[in-house]
């Protein structure tokens, strides 16, 4: 124990020589004073931890030391010896503060059991002392931590990119950050603590919240999702936005919702489709050029032998040529359709049609054409494919295409032993979905060709195609929410699935229809 | 006797306009839609020289540039070679050329779409008269 330097006071020197020396020999230190006075003057410079103090003595007594060390320090442990039956001064010295009382003759056993007692006190007390000081300490620092983190998650939400809304469990708003203000165009300070749900979200939006909360029984994240928000006050954001519904020990507490402000995402993406589509049309230029240049000769060409059949009134001169110059017209004029149809945005227009008519139609319009080149070329429709809701002119462009495509791919084929054929079927899949199928037994394509097929300007029919027919096709079926699939392989032919989305067509229209 | 020359092309509207300019300019024309026609009537007439159009269906022009090139009857037959009208198939055709020039000679005469009627009339004359 630390408590080891003992002050004694006594005015016999006998006394005080006799303690100190059997003191000294339990190993404590020992200072020594013959009155209050001294007492006072050795206790300032040896600061003793225990004062054991007799109550008579000149100058300064006993009581009185005791008073003055209590007023220096309250926690001193002083030890008084009185006499036997001094019942008043023990009684002051009790008020006063005294630690513990021995009896005069002072006992050495006495003497020690109250040094041992003082001893305690002391360390209890540097104990708790020490305690207190550490815990003092603790929740300092832990109060600390705990208001770094609060300020720390204040200035996340504060400066999230999200809009950051969270409600407490009576759906009145806590958490309103300055991307939220920015987004729902009202100040922090009028939402916080003072709306609700309702008074910030459209009705709409409000139950669709709630009803997630409702829905979300465990702690849960839902996964991001893009909607149009729509402000009470108007206005309207493109967003990206997810709710987490907040549980604490299995009870709702609250709801937060995120949002992404996609105004400049969304701008930049139709920056992005348009530049494309401004690049395609600008690899589509040099192309073009050439495809051009080979309707001029064609004019040309035309031109010039209808001068000689005008000289010579050789009719069919003026036909030959004449036919040649309608010809290239009407080149011009498809292409002009197909570069139209490729830089505009165009919405399908969905109106009841025969999927069926439309390719015998096509089938019609091709078929001398095919038949002066030996190809034959026949329909294979699905009879039960009636009257459907779909864009008739997507099915017949895209399909045109695709039969003249087929064409080609059969005169270019090396094998000239084949019976040619293009066959256009079409079938219905579940869900729906219109299928016009073309196939060739063509030359078929290898994978570097079939790669580039909707590639701007890609043309693998030297001068003779423009590359934009795949393109407008591909881009037909894009807007009419189909897909193209192609299949193909070198020397056996190709094939083309184009899958549409269709409605049918109510059966009492179509008897109306027939009806009327 | 008028020279005899062949036009082989698969557009009937080249060879409408080719036809007609020989006609215009004292050459009885002969046609061809492809390149087997083509060696049939080169072999069944004996023209004088042929047009030829380089890029046809089945590479066929190519083809048979080759074979009268490599026949030893045929190949001085004098060839007006046409090449095809798009730069990507411009290219493709000189191409398909170079893969046999070790063997095959350049063309007579190399004349690139779109053809005055003049031009064309020169280059006949020069080669045939």
């Amino acid at each position: 124990m630390s408590a080891n330097k003992i002050l004694i006071v006594d005015d016999e020197d006998i006394i005080v020589r006799l303690l100190a020396m059997s003191l000294r020999s339990d190993g404590y230190e020992v200072v020594t004073a013959g009155n209050g006075q001294q007492a006072l003057e050795v206790l300032e410079k040896e600061a003793p931890d225990i004062v054991v103090t007799d109550i008579k003595m000149p100058v300064m007594d006993g009581l009185e030391l005791l008073k003055r060390i209590k007023e220096l320090d309250g926690e001193k442990e002083v030890i008084i010896v009185t006499g036997h039956g001094d019942i008043d001064s023990t009684i002051t010295a009790l008020q006063y503060g005294a630690s513990d009382f021995i009896n005069k003759p002072v006992r050495d056993e006495a003497l020690a059991i109250a040094l041992e007692r003082a001893k305690t006190k002391i360390h209890i007390r540097e104990q708790l002392e020490g305690y207190t000081k550490n815990l003092e300490q603790k929740v300092a620092e832990a109060t600390e931590e705990i208001r770094r983190r609060a300020s720390f998650q204040r200035l996340l939400i504060h400066s999230s990119n999200d809009a950051i809304v969270a409600f407490d469990r009576e759906w009145k708003i806590v958490v309103f950050n300055p991307e939220a203000a920015r987004i729902f165009d009202v100040p922090a300070g009028d939402v916080r603590n003072k709306m609700t749900i309702e008074d910030l979200y459209l009705p709409d939006l409000a139950k669709m919240f709630k009803a997630e909360a409702e829905k979300e029984k465990r702690q849960g994240e839902m996964p991001w999702k893009e909607m149009t928000l729509n402000l009470k006050q108007g206005g309207q954001f493109p967003v990206r936005y997810a709710v987490n519904v907040l549980h604490e020990k299995g009870e709702f507490v609250g709801i937060v919702n995120f949002f992404q402000d996609l105004t400049e995402i969304k701008r930049l993406e139709n920056e992005l489709v348009q530049s494309e589509r401004l690049a395609a049309v600008g690899q589509t230029v040099s192309g073009l050029a050439h495809y051009v240049k080979n309707i001029l000769i064609g004019l040309k060409g035309g031109s010039y032998v209808v001068d000689v059949g005008m000289k010579k009134n050789n009719m069919e001169k003026l036909k030959d040529g004449w036919g040649t110059i309608k010809k290239n017209i009407a080149r011009v004029s498809d292409l002009t359709q197909d570069l139209l149809t490729y830089s505009k945005e165009r919405e399908p227009e969905f109106e009841p049609c025969f999927p069926n008519e439309i390719v015998q139609d096509v089938v019609n319009l091709v078929y001398d054409a095919a038949k002066g080149k030996d190809i034959e070329i026949k329909a294979d429709v699905a009879p039960d494919l009636g009257e459907v809701t779909a864009d008739p002119r997507t099915i017949h462009r895209s399909l045109l295409n695709l039969v003249s495509n087929a064409m080609d791919a059969c005169l270019e084929d090396e094998d000239t032993s084949k019976n040619f054929l293009i066959e256009v079927r079409t079938y219905t899949e579940p869900d729906n979905t219109l299928c016009l199928e073309v196939r060739d037994n063509g030359c078929g394509m290898d994978d570097n060709t079939m790669s580039r097929l909707f590639d701007p300007m890609f043309s693998s029919k030297g001068g003779k195609g423009t590359g934009l027919g795949l393109l407008v096709t591909g881009k037909l079926v894009e807007e009419h929410k189909g897909r193209i699939d192609t299949e193909s392989e070198l020397g056996k032919g190709t094939r083309f699935t184009i899958r549409l989305p269709f409605e049918t067509v109510a059966q009492e229209t179509l008897e109306t229809g027939q009806g009327g | 006797m008028n020279k005899k020359v062949l036009v082989v092309d698969d557009d009937p509207d080249v060879r409408s306009f080719v036809v007609t300019v020989l006609e215009e300019n004292g050459y009885s024309p002969l046609v061809a839609h492809d390149g087997v026609e083509g060696l049939e009537k080169i072999k069944a007439e004996s023209p004088d020289l042929v047009i030829l159009d380089v890029l046809m269906p089945r590479g066929s022009g190519i083809r048979l540039y080759r074979q009268l090139k490599t026949d030893e009857s045929l190949k001085d037959l004098p060839v007006v070679m046409f090449t095809g009208i798009a730069l990507r198939s411009f290219l493709k055709s000189q191409k398909a050329l170079e893969e046999f020039n070790g063997e095959v000679p350049k063309p007579d005469i190399y004349l690139e779409k779109p053809v005055e009627p003049e031009e064309l009339v020169q280059a006949l004359k020069k080669k045939i008269g």
